[in-house]
């Protein structure tokens, strides 16, 4: 086993929210079958997939994610019964306001990974690592002030001080 | 017609059958009107309804504000079919009960956008952007209302009512991106379109938590960012869409184009219209087996 290195002018940050009982031990397996996946992603362990509260997406793109992962149990699977089922409709919604607001939705991936898929787990996480790459670094919300209202206070008050 | 009303309002007070009446009165020039919170009964007579009453009075039905707890049992409420639609979103929602609640529906035809842009009459220069394709003009819940209640059909699909939401829709997405970086650029979160919502319920808003802070208090684009969008997420399928956010604005920020937007994919999604029915669930706190997951890998 083991792949290739290659080296790459941008890696991307990834950050993954995962259920604790699917996808975690999806990938606890991967990691124990010694199979390679990408080294980007950034995973947090949650109880369910419908612990995967809206701000934690919003706050890991404030901090200069470039992509986001989501994943828990097959519908159906769900250790708590139906937390998925209210993930997947939030996600829905989620993802169409991160699309009005100017975010490319293929920075957000919501997938089914049960805890027997780890060779799942590893392929999605390359595709998903390979498809950020060439969309580039995520548009950083800086400093720069780019309303001319905004830019004639910013100026008056550099001037009066 | 508003002499219907305050005969009805007089009879409650006197009747003891509601300890308060929230309406409109003249306010502080002749452009505006103020909420007024009438108690006896002889001050009826100052309850006034014309396109300039814009102010979204369930907000103060709302447990967020102290007024529900000065052992008020019974509150008559005017409003028009906007109003209304909050109530019965609040009533769905479990933050009030239909029999605390008096509703005096009235007619609308529509209110103007701003105070400012008030000229005596209501035209299509100052009629505010949520009254073109109003279906409410006749309210759909009421205890009392002046005159017959035509039959209204309310079965048609949620429009976004502000042509700005199509227009941005039809952007590429860096352009898109631009154009709210460039608009949140002026906001400095003086949070006055959360203070003016009637929704935002909680007791403690989450910009206001400390720890974990999960939005960064600052003016800075990065908590902008996060605050807006939040705020947008915590309204999918709640918001009634009574424009009040964009209205309170002192940036002139349109924060409503999130909210009507987002109303357009609830429906499409789960064909949910909020602020029409009493007993239906939010779409986010229920489910359906099949529901679509064309986006899922």
């Amino acid at each position: 086993m083991g792949k290739k290195i290659e080296i790459h002018d941008f890696e991307p940050k990834i950050m993954a929210f995962v259920c604790k009982w699917c996808t975690y031990s999806g990938a606890d397996l991967a990691g124990t079958s010694r199979m390679d996946y990408s080294p980007n992603v950034r995973m947090i362990r949650l109880p369910c997939s419908g612990r995967i509260d809206p701000q934690f997406m919003i706050k890991a793109f404030e901090q200069g994610a470039d992509g986001v992962f989501i994943s828990g149990c097959h519908p159906g699977d769900c250790h708590y019964n139906e937390g998925n089922y209210y993930a997947r409709r939030r996600n829905t919604t989620f993802r169409q306001l991160m699309d009005f607001h100017g975010i490319d939705i293929e920075r957000i991936e919501f997938s089914w990974i049960s805890a027997a898929e780890a060779i799942k787990w590893t392929e999605v996480i390359d595709a998903f690592t390979e498809k950020v790459r060439e969309l580039g670094r995520h548009p950083q919300y800086d400093d720069e002030v780019v309303d001319p209202y905004a830019q004639f206070l910013v100026q008056n008050k550099q001037e009066s001080a | 017609m508003i002499e219907a009303i305050r005969n009805q309002a007089r009879l409650l007070l006197e009747n003891g059958d509601v300890d308060v009446v929230i309406g409109y009165a003249e306010g502080s020039d002749p452009s505006r009107t103020t909420p007024i919170f009438i108690r006896k009964a002889e001050d009826v007579e100052k309850l006034i309804y014309d396109p300039r009453c814009i102010n979204s009075l369930p907000l103060y039905l709302n447990k967020r504000h102290e007024y529900t707890r000065k052992g008020w049992k019974k509150t008559a409420i005017i409003g028009k079919g906007c109003d209304i639609r909050a109530i019965v979103q609040l009533i769905a929602e479990n933050q009030l009960k239909r029999d605390e609640i008096y509703i005096l529906g009235v007619p609308c035809e529509g209110v103007v956008s701003h105070p400012e842009k008030w000229d005596g009459s209501l035209h299509d220069g100052n009629r505010a952007s949520k009254c073109i394709g109003c279906d409410v003009m006749t309210p759909h819940e009421t205890d009392f209302f002046p005159g017959d209640k035509p039959d209204v059909d309310r079965s048609t699909p949620y429009e976004a009512t502000s042509k700005n939401v199509a227009t941005l829709m039809e952007l590429e997405l860096d352009k898109r991106f631009a154009f709210w970086r460039t608009d949140f650029d002026r906001c400095f979160k003086c949070y006055a379109c959360r203070e003016v919502c009637p929704h935002c319920s909680c007791n403690t808003c989450i910009t206001d938590e400390t720890t974990p802070s999960w939005i960064d208090p600052a003016a800075h684009k990065k908590g902008v960012f996060s605050w807006h969008l939040t705020r947008a997420m915590h309204l999918v399928g709640r918001c009634t869409g009574c424009g009040e956010c964009t209205r309170a604005c002192p940036m002139g920020i349109q924060v409503d184009l999130f909210n009507q937007r987002m109303k357009e994919v609830v429906q499409e999604s789960y064909s949910y219209k909020p602020g029409y029915s009493l007993e239906d669930k939010h779409p986010l706190i229920t489910y359906k087996v099949d529901d679509r997951e064309d986006f899922i890998k």
